[in-house]
C-alpha cells in the first residue's frame, strides 16, 4: 500500500453513499429517548457528589454496624466475678498454688 | 485520506462546561450534532438499523454519565465515536459467542438488512458494500471505517484501541481481497 493509494481513494469515493443516513423521524426518536434517559440521571455536580459520598456513606454505614454489634456483644458477654463477689458469696473459694489446693472459707 | 475532524465549534466548549455543570438540557446540542454519524458508525458495524439506534442512544447516555472525565477544550466527536465503536465491537464479540448469532453472520449482511441500505446505495456502492462484508470481521471493521465513514488511521487506532500499525495492516490485508473481488471494476493489478 503505497502513501498515496488511488484505489482505497476510489473506493472511498464510491463507498460515500454506503453511509448510514437517519430519517427525521430517527433523529427526534432517538434524541427524545436520550432526553429521557439523561434527566433520569443525576446532573453533573450531584453525580460527582454521589459518587463520592457512596463509598463514604457505605464505610460509615459499616462503622456504625461493627461498633454496634460490638457493643451489644460486651454487654451480652458475662462479667467476671468480682473479688468483692466472692467474699461476700456463702461458698468456699478454692485456690491452687504450684499444685498444693487450699481452700478459702468465711 | 479526508479527514472527518469537525470545525472548531465555540458552542461545543460552552455546552459541554455546562451540562458539567449540571444543565442536561444542554446536551441536546450535542446528541443532535453528532447523532447521525454516530448511527452510521454503529450501523456500519452491526448493520442492522435497530441495534445502531439502541447503541447510539447507549453510546450518547454513556458519554453523558462520564461527561466530568471529559476533557474540556477536546473536541467531542473523537470520544462519542470511540465509545460507540467499542459499544459495537463488544456486541460483535457477543454474537460471535452465541452458535444463532454465527448462523446469522455467515449469511451475507446486505441480504439481512438490505432494506436499509437499497434507498441510499447505487448498484456500484453496492457492491463495495457486498465486498466489505466478506472480509474478516476486524479487517471489515476497519474498512468500513476507513472507506466509508473517512477515518484516518490515527483516528480509527483511537476508536478501536487498537495501535496504528495494527490498523494499517488490517486494512492492507482488506485492501488486497477488496482489490480481488473489486477486479471488473477497478482492474486487477495493483497500483
Amino acid at each position: 500500500m503505497t502513501e498515496r493509494d488511488d484505489f482505497l481513494e476510489r473506493l472511498q469515493r464510491d463507498a460515500r453513499p454506503l453511509r448510514y443516513e437517519l430519517d427525521d423521524v430517527a433523529v427526534t426518536r432517538i434524541r427524545a429517548r436520550v432526553a429521557a434517559r439523561v434527566q433520569e440521571e443525576p446532573s453533573g455536580v450531584a453525580a460527582m457528589l454521589a459518587r463520592w459520598l457512596r463509598p463514604a456513606a457505605a464505610s460509615f454505614v459499616a462503622l456504625v454496624l461493627a461498633t454496634t454489634l460490638g457493643i451489644r456483644w460486651i454487654q451480652q458477654s458475662p462479667e467476671p466475678a468480682s473479688v468483692d463477689a466472692l467474699l461476700t458469696s456463702n461458698s468456699s473459694v478454692e485456690v491452687t498454688i504450684d499444685g498444693d489446693t487450699y481452700t478459702l472459707a468465711e | 485520506v479526508v479527514s472527518h475532524r469537525e470545525d472548531d465549534d465555540p458552542m461545543e466548549a460552552k455546552v459541554i462546561a455546562a451540562v458539567k455543570g449540571g444543565d442536561t438540557a444542554s446536551y441536546d446540542y450535542l446528541v443532535s450534532k453528532y447523532m447521525k454519524r454516530v448511527v452510521s458508525i454503529a450501523w456500519g458495524l452491526l448493520r442492522n438499523a435497530h441495534d445502531a439506534e439502541d447503541l447510539a442512544q447507549e453510546a450518547f447516555v454513556k458519554a453523558f454519565q462520564s461527561i466530568d472525565r471529559f476533557r474540556g477544550g477536546e473536541p467531542f466527536g473523537p470520544w462519542i465515536y470511540r465509545i460507540v465503536t467499542n459499544l459495537a465491537l463488544d456486541v460483535l464479540k457477543h454474537r460471535r459467542r452465541f452458535r444463532h448469532e454465527e448462523i446469522s453472520d455467515a449469511i451475507p449482511a446486505a441480504r439481512r438488512d438490505r432494506a436499509d441500505l437499497s434507498a441510499q446505495a447505487n448498484e456500484l456502492a453496492r457492491r463495495i458494500d457486498e465486498a466489505i462484508e466478506s472480509l474478516p470481521e476486524m479487517q471489515r471493521a476497519v474498512a468500513r471505517l476507513h472507506l466509508v465513514e473517512q477515518f484516518d488511521h490515527s483516528e480509527i487506532a483511537a476508536m478501536t484501541g487498537l495501535t496504528e500499525g495494527t490498523i494499517r495492516s488490517h486494512l492492507s490485508h482488506g485492501r488486497a481481497k477488496l482489490k480481488q473481488k473489486l477486479a471488473d471494476l477497478y482492474g486487477g493489478s495493483d497500483d
